[in-house]
């Protein structure tokens, strides 16, 4: 026999809740019924039953939900319950714990409401990324409404008191019954085309049924497929609709509706005036920057001492100055100490020296000369012969017959040429 | 003429960037005496556009789409 087969009793009960906890079913149940053994405990916790005419399961609703029902519950009472069905551990019983709870009659409608409300917020059609913001001046507000009534005259008075530039177009809707709904459609898809800055689609306080059109599910999506911001405004604070939910702002009231619409003008004329005042201060403050800064040159260094601009320049032109003057007065005296210096010199003490030299050269020239003279070879006995005035220097120059000049050392001879004979060389 | 048309909100957009960049200090002063000049005019339109208010006329659009002026009195007057 292996002992090991044998459950403890807990591993099989928490293996019976783990069951139940997986199971998505349970996690959800919504179930109707009739309340038996009602126990409301200090602690604020209800313990009752619920059954019908052949079941029976046990109930628990917490503290925290119990808390916020509208009603006390008694024994007899017809409910509609939301829960989820576990197992207690300790007594192994299963049973199930109530978040909410409504009595029958409007029952229906209420399990009506939290189904498409939970299905289109599974489609996201709740989703904030979806909402579109209000405009803060709108010029144009369409709302949809009963044309008479509470609702309508709310949300005119308050548009009219807060920002009468703004204009008001009515579609009216049925706001009731059965028809109402596809009613509300149309005039969602009507207002499409209006050049809308967004749209006010509600009606005033009533019963639940009411309030009804504005839970059904082909409004929602009008609403939702609205390219006009949609403001939501049905009943009464408490009450919340389907509509609430998928349009871009749920307001509490028509009248909210209208305030959050539209701005007040006295805030306008108010936040106006704070503009001028802002602007004056930030014009102050430039003005006031700029006639520092002006004073700040005014009283600067160089404006108040204007020499200070060309004292720099005087102090380097009187520096050239300075050195000019040395330097004319360096080569002053340069040249004057050459002066003195060639005035000591031997040459312009002795100038003979300069000039002896080339009069003993003059002299060897003079007689140089003397000797190429040609006129001082006549004195040892040469003569020149002249035809005229040229010189006779061959037998060829001259003809018989002809007069020759002959020059002698002291004088001329006038001849005549008698005879010529060539000398054999 | 092309401030005229602004819608409110845009003038009012157009107020506060001025006034930012005002306040900023970073704007000159020939530009900025420039700037409060044109804002303090803005101002005063936005202003005036508040206190000359025509109360607009409050429509009905009738199931085939025609217009009409819609007053809670009249309405109510007739119901009587």
């Amino acid at each position: 026999m292996d002992i090991n087969k044998y459950l403890t009793v807990g591993a099989l009960t928490r293996y019976l809740k783990m069951k139940f906890d997986s199971d998505t079913h349970l996690r959800k149940v919504y179930l109707k019924g009739e309340i038996s053994n009602f126990k409301a405990h200090s602690t604020g916790h209800f313990y009752f039953s619920i059954k019908d005419e052949t079941s029976k399961i046990n109930a628990i609703m917490f503290a925290s939900n119990a808390r916020k029902l509208p009603f006390v519950p008694k024994d007899g009472m017809k409910i509609l319950v939301m829960g989820r069905v576990s197992v207690y551990e300790a007594t192994g019983n299963y049973q199930i714990y109530v978040e909410d709870m409504i009595e029958d009659g409007v029952g229906n409608l209420y399990v009506a409401f939290e189904q498409l409300k939970e299905k289109l917020s599974k489609e996201g059609l709740f989703d904030p990324k979806y909402k579109k913001p209000i405009p803060k001046y709108p010029e144009r507000i369409g709302i949809i409404t009963a044309p008479t009534g509470a609702a309508i005259r709310d949300i005119l008075s308050t548009i009219k008191r807060r920002y009468p530039i703004c204009e008001t177009i009515l579609f009216p809707s049925l706001v009731q019954g059965d028809l109402a709904k596809d009613d509300l459609v149309k005039k969602i898809e009507m207002a499409q085309n209006y050049d809308l800055d967004v749209l006010i689609v509600g009606r005033g306080g009533g019963s639940l049924e009411d309030m009804w059109p504005f839970n059904e599910e082909c409004v929602a999506r009008a609403i939702f497929a609205s390219k006009i911001p949609v403001i939501s405004a049905v009943g009464h604070e408490v009450d919340y609709t389907i509509s609430d939910f998928v349009s871009d702002l749920r307001a509490p009231t028509p009248t909210g509706a209208a305030e959050m619409a539209v701005p007040n003008v006295a805030d306008l004329q108010e936040q106006l005036k704070q503009y001028q005042v802002r602007m004056k201060e930030a014009m102050h403050k430039i003005v006031n920057y700029q006639k520092i800064y002006f004073e700040s040159l005014k009283t600067s260094y160089v404006l108040k001492n204007p020499n200070a601009i060309y004292e720099p320049k005087k102090q380097q032109l009187d520096l050239t100055y300075e050195r000019l003057r040395t330097i004319i007065l360096t080569n002053l005296e340069r040249a004057n100490n050459h002066f003195t210096m060639l005035k000591q010199s031997s040459v312009l003490k002795n100038p003979n020296r300069l000039y002896d030299p080339a009069k003993q050269n003059l002299k060897h020239m003079i007689e140089k000369l003397e000797m190429l003279n040609p006129l001082s070879i006549l004195g040892r006995g040469y003569t020149l012969s002249y035809q005229e005035d040229h010189l006779v220097k061959t037998i060829d120059d001259v003809k018989i017959g002809e007069n020759l000049q002959i020059r002698m050392q002291n004088g001329i001879i006038h001849t005549k040429v008698l005879d010529k004979k060539g000398l054999e060389s | 003429m092309k401030k005229e048309n602004m819608k409110f909100e845009d003038k009012i957009k157009t107020l506060e960037k001025t006034i930012n960049e005002l306040e900023s200090g970073e704007v000159d002063l020939e530009e900025s005496i420039k700037k409060y000049t044109e804002a303090m005019k803005l101002v005063q339109e936005c202003d005036k556009q508040l206190k000359e208010i025509e109360e607009q006329v409050s429509k009905i659009v009738l199931e085939d789409g025609t217009e009409q002026d819609f007053s809670i009195e009249k309405e109510e007057n007739t119901l009587d």
